[in-house]
Order: structure tokens, then sequence, then C-alpha cells
């Protein structure tokens, strides 16, 4: 469970746009923006460096409490990062107002717990299909992440949404018939072969609309 | 070797390899994956090499999946031609690869063994790469 205190220094953002927070990200900060609870969306400045921290410490889920400015003791949640795809720094921050006992939806990581009976007794491989459920329940109790106990899952099994028991006081957003864990056969002796031979020659592809066997300079 | 079954054109015009992957830059099916940080032309031989490389060093188990397909004919003209006299034959098949396009994908083996076979696989491609985890994500 998430009781970790964290908190966030944040400031106020003045120069919006990609000028701006581009600028910002240059000084050693992030632009974020504040929403929720009706009113108007602020735009906020967050040091990189606390922030990245924060997301470290668990803070994915888990309520922050703002300080800084006219916002010191909200609370909030982050909702969306945005990373860069190549660098992997974080470019920007959604951050919810929530209040502690408020009922909320969150995306949870899935976590697999033991050994999967297919993987010792048939060789089997574990393919985790869905790495995210979302779930909703009490903002200050949101877990870090959903444990899936698969030891007693055979070859040829899985787990479903349905299939996983929560908390109490939450509640399964994902369709219960989604499949989360399975075990697969591991690849056959054929498989391998096909693997390690060399690469085949491929036919030149038809072209759509073209008569077969008509020659073309 | 991949290669698409049917295309609308034999022959497309060579495009740009400007900016970054705008899809397909996150892990979606695997615990670990290979991120391209240049753009380049991959052709089909290149992404076999690398998927050979890949599977026989993890042997048996693990899953791979291979994130990019080579859909784009690459024309060349034959040696000592003059320049002119129209577009050069299909010769290979490339995909269009740009900075942040993850690769392949792997999952259900020990991660030294993922990291070792990714780092194989890297070594036959024509760009530099980096193994990127769902846990650093």
């Amino acid at each position: 469970m998430a009781t970790k205190e964290l908190k966030l220094t944040i400031e106020s953002r003045e120069k919006l746009g990609t000028t701006g927070s581009n600028a910002l990200r240059h000084a050693g900060k992030i632009p974020a923006v504040l929403y929720g609870h009706g009113t108007a969306p602020e735009h906020l400045a967050i040091d990189a460096h606390a922030f990245e921290e924060l997301l470290h410490r668990g803070g994915r889920n888990a309520i922050v409490t703002l300080a800084g400015g006219a916002k010191t003791g909200e609370t909030a949640l982050v909702r969306v990062v945005q990373y860069h795809p190549v660098s992997h720094h974080v470019l920007h921050a959604d951050l919810q107002r929530v209040s502690a006992k408020e009922s909320i939806a969150a995306k949870l990581a899935v976590v697999t717990v033991g050994v999967a009976r297919g993987l010792r007794e048939s060789g089997g491989v574990m393919d985790v299909v869905t790495h995210e459920l979302e779930i909703e329940g009490p903002a200050d109790s949101i877990p870090e992440n959903i444990e899936v106990d698969v030891s007693e899952l055979g070859l040829h099994e899985h787990i479903v949404a349905g299939d996983i028991k929560l908390p109490s006081g939450f509640k399964m957003l994902t369709p219960a018939e989604t499949t989360v864990v399975a075990i697969e056969a591991s690849r056959t002796e054929r498989d391998l072969e096909e693997a390690s031979a060399g690469p085949a020659e491929a036919a030149e592809p038809a072209v759509i609309g073209e008569t077969p066997g008509a020659t073309e300079q | 070797m991949l290669t698409p079954k049917r295309v609308k054109w034999r022959k497309v015009q060579r495009g740009r390899m400007t900016g970054r992957a705008i899809r397909g830059s996150t892990l979606t099916f695997g615990d670990f994956g290979l991120q391209a940080t240049e753009p380049c032309w991959m052709t089909n031989r290149q992404i076999e090499a690398a998927r050979i490389a890949m599977t026989r060093h993890i042997k048996r188990g693990g899953k791979v999946w291979i994130k990019v397909f080579p859909d784009k004919p690459a024309t060349k003209k034959p040696a000592e031609v003059r320049m002119g006299a129209g577009k050069g034959n299909p010769e290979f098949w490339v995909a269009v690869v740009r900075p942040g396009r993850v690769l392949f994908e792997l999952s259900g083996v020990a991660p030294d063994v993922a990291r070792e076979a990714l780092r194989r696989a890297a070594a036959k491609l024509p760009i530099d790469t980096k193994i990127v985890s769902r846990e650093e994500a």
C-alpha cells in the first residue's frame, strides 16, 4: 500500500508552448499541469531531478503533497508522464487534484509472484499478456502494483483479470475476460531448427491490380 | 526472410528519414527490447540475421517479437550502367527506422540472457542501438 509521505515542490509557470517548455527543460525543470476538482488547469514547473526521484520512490500511484506558493498542502496524483522516446527523460507530467478518500481509477503494473507449475514441470514459457490493469478505489490506499500468483498455473492455462483478487474497497475496471498471464509451450525442436536456419530467398510479391505474368519495363 | 506478400507498387520513392519514431517507441509485449538511436534503412537480411543471433543464444524458452517489417522496396542499378534510362530494379526490402523505434522485444528468459541475446542481435544491425527494459521505463 502506498502509505509513504511524498512531497513535491512546484512553482507556477508563465511561459507556455514549445519555446517556453523547451527553455524550462534546459533549465533542469519539467513543465507540468495541475487539474481536477472542477477548477481551471494550472501550469506548473517542477524540478526534473526531484520529480524523477519521486517516481522512483513509488510516486506513480501515491498521493503527493504539493509545496510552493498558494498550492502548499494540496494533494495530487501523478496521472500521465511523458518520456522522450530515445533519452527517456521526463518531458511533461500531468497532476490531478485528489482528496484522500476520493475514489479514483488508476492503471497498475502487473507483477507475477512465484514460478508457474507449467514452467517447473513442463518447461513452458510465461507470457504476461496484459502488463497493466485498471482499478478503481480510494486514492490514499492504491497499491504500487498488482501481484498475481502464478505458482499453480500449468501449461496452456491462463489467468484472466476477473480471477485476480483485489484489496477490499477496490474494483477492477479492466474487462474480466482479459487474459493477464498465460503459460505457453516452449519452442519445439522444429522451431529451433527453423530459427537457426539461414535466410531463405523469398519470392517476389504480387503487385495488386497487375495481371500475373505481365512483364514490366 | 521477411517480405510483403502483395504490394501496390513495385517501386517507390526514397522518402526522408528525419525526426524520431512517432509510434513503436515503447515496450509493448516483452520485458526487454532493442531500441534504435539512429535512423536507417534496415534490410530484411539484417533483421533476419539479428533474429537468428538472438534465437540461437536464448536456445529453448523465451519469446521474441520482431517489431519492424521491411515493406519498402529498394532499387539498385546494375554495375557499370550509365545514369538515366529509368529507375533501377527492386533488389531488396527495407524497413524505415527512426530513432526511438523498438526493433525487437524479448521475454521469458533471465535478464542476463536477454541482454546478451539483444547485444548479439545489435551487432548484426547497421545502427547504434540500446537495450531497454520494462523496469527502466
